[in-house]
C-alpha cells in the first residue's frame, strides 16, 4: 500500500507492507538511529515521536502512521548544528555505548516540548521505560536538565 | 508478523467500521493502539482497520460522570485533572499503572478494555466503579454494565460486527471514593496482582463497597464475600486483616512464571487491604472541616 506521512518535517510517500513494523521500515529506509533492542516494547531503544508523543516503533505497524508526523533522532540536528539536547548529552557525558541514546533524546524532547523547565523527578518520569545499561541514568538526567537551561550538578 | 495483510482501511466514523465488519470476504484485524496487534502472527488476516480517526478520542464530562472515548490513550486518562479527582482518582491510578509512558501513549481505552489480559489494570477499576460499556453494531447502540461485560471475555460479549465506542463512568461514582493498586516486580512490569475498590460512606462506616481483584485469571474478579464483610463497618486494622484473609480465600488465583498460586493469593489479600484503607482515608479526609 501507499503510505504518506511526514518524516522529520518532510512529506514522504512510500510503497510499504501495511503490517510491517515501523521500526523495520525506518531501518530499511536508512534511518538507523532507530534501534532494534527487545522488539516487544520493553526497552525503549526504538522510541520515535508520533505527532509529538513517544511511541514504540517496534509495536507500531507501518499503516498506523498514515498521515501522521514521525520524528526520529535524524530529525533533531538542523542546519549542521546539533540539537541542544544532543549538545548537552555530549557535555554531560550522558552517552556511553550509545544504543539507548536516540530513544532517550526523543523522550527528552517530548518532555521539553511539553514542560520546558522540568525538575529531576519529571525528567526521570519522562525517561521511564527507556533502559540504559551503561550510565546509571544520572548523567542522562543531568543532560536533560542542562538542555532545559538548568544547572548541571 | 501478519504475513498476508494486503490493505489498511481508515474509516472516519464508528458506523463505517460496523459496515466494514459486515463485509464477507476479508478477515479483519482492528487496530487501535496496536500494542498487541503488532505481536500477532495470524496468517488469515487480510485487512487492517485503523480505529484512531473515528472521533472517539475524547474524555468528556457527562451528567456528573465521565465518557471515555474508545480511542482515548491511557496516558490521557492517567494525566486528566478531572479523572484524578473523580471518585478518589482510581481510574487515573489504574491507567498510570500500565506499562511505561510510551506504551500508555499508544494503548487505548477500547483496546485495553476489550482485549483484556490477566494483568490488565483499568478493567479492574471499571468493574469496581460499575462502569458501563457503550457498544455499536448493525442493530444499533446498546449499553452493558461492567458486571455483565466482564462476565465472560469481552471479545465473546461483542456480537458480530459490533465495536466498543466508549466506557461510561457513572455519576454515582462521584458520591464515593476509590483506590487502585498494582503489585508488580518493577514499576512497568505486568501486575502479579492488583486491586480496586469503590466505597460509599454511611452511618459512620462503609455503606456500600465494590471490591475487585486483578491478575488472577483473564477477567477481573469481584470479591463478593469480602464486600459483605465490609458492609456497615469501619475498616479497623482487625477488620482489614480479616478482609485480606477472606480475599485470599475467595480469589481464583493461578500460578505463572511470575508467582506461585499461594503467593498470588497472599498478594491479592494485601492489595485488597491497601486499597480499602486508602479509599477509606480518602473518604474520611474529605469529611473533616
Amino acid at each position: 500500500m501507499k503510505l504518506s506521512f511526514e518524516l522529520n518535517g518532510r512529506p514522504v510517500e512510500w510503497e510499504v507492507e501495511p503490517a510491517q513494523s515501523l521500526l523495520e521500515l525506518l531501518r530499511q529506509r536508512g534511518l538507523k538511529s532507530v534501534k532494534w533492542g527487545c522488539g516487544q516494547g520493553d526497552c525503549g531503544s526504538c522510541t520515535v515521536l508520533v505527532d509529538g508523543q513517544t511511541m514504540r516503533s517496534c509495536l507500531l505497524l507501518a499503516a498506523q502512521v498514515q498521515g501522521r508526523s514521525v520524528t526520529t533522532a535524524e530529525g533533531l540536528a538542523a542546519g549542521g548544528r546539533l540539537h541542544p539536547l544532543q549538545q548537552s548529552f555530549l557535555e554531560a557525558g550522558a552517552v556511553q555505548c550509545g544504543y539507548c541514546t536516540p530513544g532517550m533524546l526523543l523522550a527528552a524532547k517530548s518532555l521539553l516540548d511539553e514542560i520546558p523547565q522540568p525538575d529531576a523527578d519529571q525528567v526521570a518520569e519522562a525517561l521511564d521505560g527507556n533502559l540504559c545499561r551503561c550510565t546509571g541514568y544520572k548523567k542522562i538526567i543531568e543532560a536533560v536538565l542542562l538542555a532545559a537551561g538548568g544547572q548541571s550538578t | 508478523m501478519l504475513a498476508n495483510v494486503e490493505t489498511c482501511h481508515y474509516p472516519h466514523s464508528p458506523e463505517q467500521v460496523v459496515q466494514l465488519l459486515q463485509g464477507k470476504h476479508q478477515r479483519i484485524l482492528l487496530l487501535a493502539g496496536g500494542t498487541t496487534a503488532s505481536l500477532s502472527s495470524d496468517e488469515k488476516i487480510t485487512d487492517l482497520v485503523d480505529l484512531t480517526r473515528l472521533g472517539l478520542e475524547g474524555i468528556e464530562a457527562s451528567d456528573g460522570g465521565w465518557r471515555l472515548g474508545a480511542t482515548a490513550r491511557l496516558q490521557q486518562l492517567a494525566s486528566h485533572p478531572g479523572l484524578r479527582r473523580y471518585a478518589g482518582g482510581l481510574v487515573a491510578e489504574a491507567a498510570a499503572a500500565v506499562g511505561s509512558r510510551p506504551i500508555r501513549n499508544m494503548a487505548t481505552v477500547g483496546g485495553n478494555a476489550v482485549q483484556v489480559f490477566r494483568w490488565s489494570d483499568p478493567p479492574v477499576a471499571y468493574l469496581a466503579l460499575g462502569a458501563e460499556f457503550e457498544l455499536l453494531g448493525p442493530r444499533g447502540q446498546r449499553l452493558l454494565g461492567a458486571d455483565e461485560f466482564y462476565r465472560r471475555h469481552p471479545r465473546r460479549q461483542l456480537e458480530r460486527a459490533e465495536i466498543l465506542t466508549a466506557v461510561l463512568l457513572p455519576a454515582a461514582g462521584a458520591a464515593g471514593r476509590g483506590a487502585f493498586i498494582k503489585l508488580s516486580r518493577t514499576s512497568f512490569d505486568l501486575a502479579m496482582a492488583s486491586a480496586a475498590v469503590w466505597l460509599q460512606a454511611g452511618g459512620g462506616g462503609i455503606e456500600r463497597a465494590r471490591l475487585v481483584v486483578g491478575g488472577m485469571r483473564t477477567l477481573p474478579f469481584r470479591c463478593r464475600d469480602a464486600e459483605r464483610l465490609l458492609a456497615g463497618k469501619k475498616p479497623t486494622p482487625t477488620l482489614l486483616e480479616r478482609l485480606a484473609q477472606r480475599v485470599a480465600e475467595e480469589v481464583p488465583a493461578t500460578a505463572d512464571v511470575r508467582t506461585s498460586e499461594s503467593y498470588r493469593r497472599r498478594l491479592a489479600g494485601v492489595a485488597a487491604r491497601r486499597v480499602v484503607r486508602t479509599a477509606w482515608e480518602r473518604l474520611s479526609l474529605e469529611k473533616q472541616p
